[in-house]
């Protein structure tokens, strides 16, 4: 017996699962203090500042792609090598027409980038963004984004207005046919009731944007 | 303008930067990302801790401080490198990190009982662990021993879809570490056949499937510093015997390693010595993995314990973001001498569901132990903390 996954019909199977899933994990509200921040010590996570100046730093020389959508800023991390004494952050950022990651170290103190290293097949988390992006994708699907308008409407008693309506989970999904090169992801979507929808089967292609369903 | 609409998406994380205070002279970190805390018996435990947009909670700068000694440092970094989700009927498989950082579940005061929240993120708590050591006086109260433990815990929480994961870095006053998960939330819902599943709900209508999480630690130790850290793996000989001969091998290069009866591994500082002169370690055992082996594409399912030399952009043990690292464990372990080990623990448990585990899912926890080894020359706890015996 197979999973009853309806992929033919124009619906999407709903798990029965009510889930107590609490997805919003926005900022934290210290914002306003952030003016009077000591400096970083060592082990410190990047400060608010140290995130702006990365970003500002590791972005300058991708600002036209960035604008045309090509690349995107995934996100920016500490850099946590114990070999360096200074200040560090890379910057996570995806080629989607190259298909390659490229990820830019900066070094705060001297506000300049000291390291890029850049490659294909490589595919760190998606970014909130790109959970969305996915999302839209699949509501753009003639058949799968009537599924889930009306698992929607049917859980909440609402129209679905925007992706955002949808809480979302992305992993990556890197085992098959061109989601072995493009930036691919699979999204748990829950709606309002604490169901989630099975997605199982389906795969965003970020790269292509495109909407595939697995066979197995 | 446009590094503004940059920067809302890059600290649209749970891990967007707190207020800190300026950290006192000597120490690696300010508050509210350092804890230090000195737990009933006098051992200390002093570390870091970041959460991280890909890897979670992670904790770093590990220094342990056992009663009446001095502080020896233990980890530079441990983090969770991967929870691998491969369902029985063969697909899907997860990969569940997952950016951990924003999909971090926010904390009550409820999931944090007597502890201190740092952040929405993560709680900082202390517990019992129950009787620290017991020994009989034979009738003489001034002869009897007995202590009650206590552990400083770590955690946060992510919802991963319909799991949640509840992360626990727990340090125990007598010098251990137990890195575990516990998987809760709600099972995926999903039916499959008979073979792959378990019924559950009313009849035998609904089989919900079987799965594993293969759940993989990295953690870099610094036993009193990075320089000269060995790891050696410990056997026992004998099947069927009545004896049995330890078998000591030293890992001078990079190695893939299986649970084995009676194995344990340590990594050990040969220059730093206790009381006795002997080598202070920190001994990893007790993980009671399913030990899950994949197909030959999962290749990192095929080990327990993997020792690899120290490289900052290995970060995870399977699909490893960045460009100029190989992308997973199996992988980073191949031939080089290992000079500053990093230790790399795969543990699996298979869940099969059972009627109790409709929602909300009672919390199944997996992990292991790293307890020490000749850190101190006797048990430092013998004569301290308030459950000693009366004088």
């Amino acid at each position: 017996m197979r999973r009853s996954w309806v992929l033919a019909g124009a619906t999407l199977s709903a798990a029965v699962v009510a889930g107590t899933a609490m997805f919003l994990s926005g900022g934290e509200p210290q914002a306003s203090q952030v003016q009077r921040q000591p400096p970083p010590a060592p082990g410190d996570p990047l400060s608010q500042d140290e995130v702006r100046r990365a970003t500002e730093v590791a972005t300058a020389s991708s600002r036209a792609h960035m604008a045309s959508g090509r690349i995107e800023l995934l996100y920016v991390e500490r850099e946590d090598d114990k070999a360096q004494d200074d200040r560090r952050a890379e910057a996570y950022l995806y080629d989607y027409a190259d298909d390659a990651l490229i990820v830019r170290t900066v070094d705060l103190a001297e506000g300049k980038v000291v390291e890029e290293s850049k490659g294909r097949g490589v595919q760190p988390p998606p970014s909130k963004r790109e959970e969305l992006r996915a999302a839209e994708l699949l509501l753009a699907h003639p058949k799968l984004g009537k599924g889930v308008r009306a698992e929607y409407k049917k859980a909440s008693g609402r129209q679905l207005r925007t992706a955002a309506d949808l809480q979302l989970r992305g992993l990556i999904f890197r085992d098959a046919g061109a989601c072995r090169t493009h930036r691919c992801v699979r999204l748990f979507v829950r709606l309002p009731d604490g169901r989630f929808l099975d997605t199982s089967r389906i795969v965003i292609d970020l790269s292509a944007k495109k909407v595939q369903t697995l066979e197995w | 303008m446009f590094v503004h609409l940059l920067l809302a998406g890059s600290l649209a994380v749970s891990g967007a930067p707190l207020a800190r205070t300026a950290a006192a002279p000597g120490q690696p970190c300010s508050a509210p990302y350092l804890i230090d805390e000195r737990l009933p018996n006098g051992a200390r435990w002093r570390l870091c801790w970041e959460m991280r947009t890909i890897e979670g909670l992670t904790v770093g700068r590990v220094a342990y401080t056992p009663p009446g000694h001095q502080q020896v440092g233990v980890l530079r970094s441990g983090a969770l490198a991967q929870i691998h989700v491969p369902y029985d009927s063969g697909e899907p498989r997860y990969h569940d990190i997952g950016s951990l950082g924003s999909a971090a579940v926010a904390l009550t005061e409820a999931d944090c009982p007597g502890g201190e929240r740092r952040g929405q993120y993560t709680c900082v708590l202390t517990r019992a662990r129950g009787h620290a050591f017991l020994k009989d006086g034979f009738g003489d109260p001034a002869e009897r021993r007995s202590a009650q433990g206590r552990e400083l815990v770590v955690l946060s929480a992510y919802q991963v879809g319909w799991y949640t994961y509840i992360a626990e870095w727990i340090f125990g006053d007598d010098g251990s570490i137990t890195p575990r998960v516990g998987a809760t939330g709600s099972l995926a819902g999903t039916t499959t056949a008979p073979k792959h599943g378990w019924p559950i709900g009313v009849g035998r209508k609904h089989f919900e499937e079987s799965h594993s999480h293969n759940i993989f630690w990295r953690m870099d130790f610094d036993i009193g510093g990075k320089a000269r850290d060995v790891v050696e793996q410990y056997d026992f000989s004998g099947n069927r015997t009545k004896k049995r001969s330890m078998i000591r091998t030293t890992l001078t290069r990079e190695t893939k390693a299986l649970n084995w009866p009676m194995r344990w591994w340590r990594v050990v500082d040969p220059r730093v010595r206790n009381a006795d002169g002997h080598a202070v370690s920190w001994e990893i055992n007790n993980s009671g993995s399913a030990e899950y082996r994949g197909p030959s594409d999962e290749a990192f399912t095929h080990s327990d314990v993997y020792v690899t030399q120290y490289r900052a952009c290995e970060r995870l043990a399977t699909m490893n973001p960045s460009p100029r690292c190989r992308t997973s464990v199996d992988a980073y372990a191949g031939k080089e001498r290992v000079k500053d080990p990093v230790l790399w623990v795969n543990v699996g448990f298979h869940h099969v569901a059972r009627d109790e585990d409709a929602d909300p899912m009672p919390v199944h926890w997996q992990g292991f132990r790293v307890t020490p080894r000749d850190v101190t020359a006797r048990n430092p706890a013998a004569s301290a903390g308030p459950s000693a015996p009366p004088q």
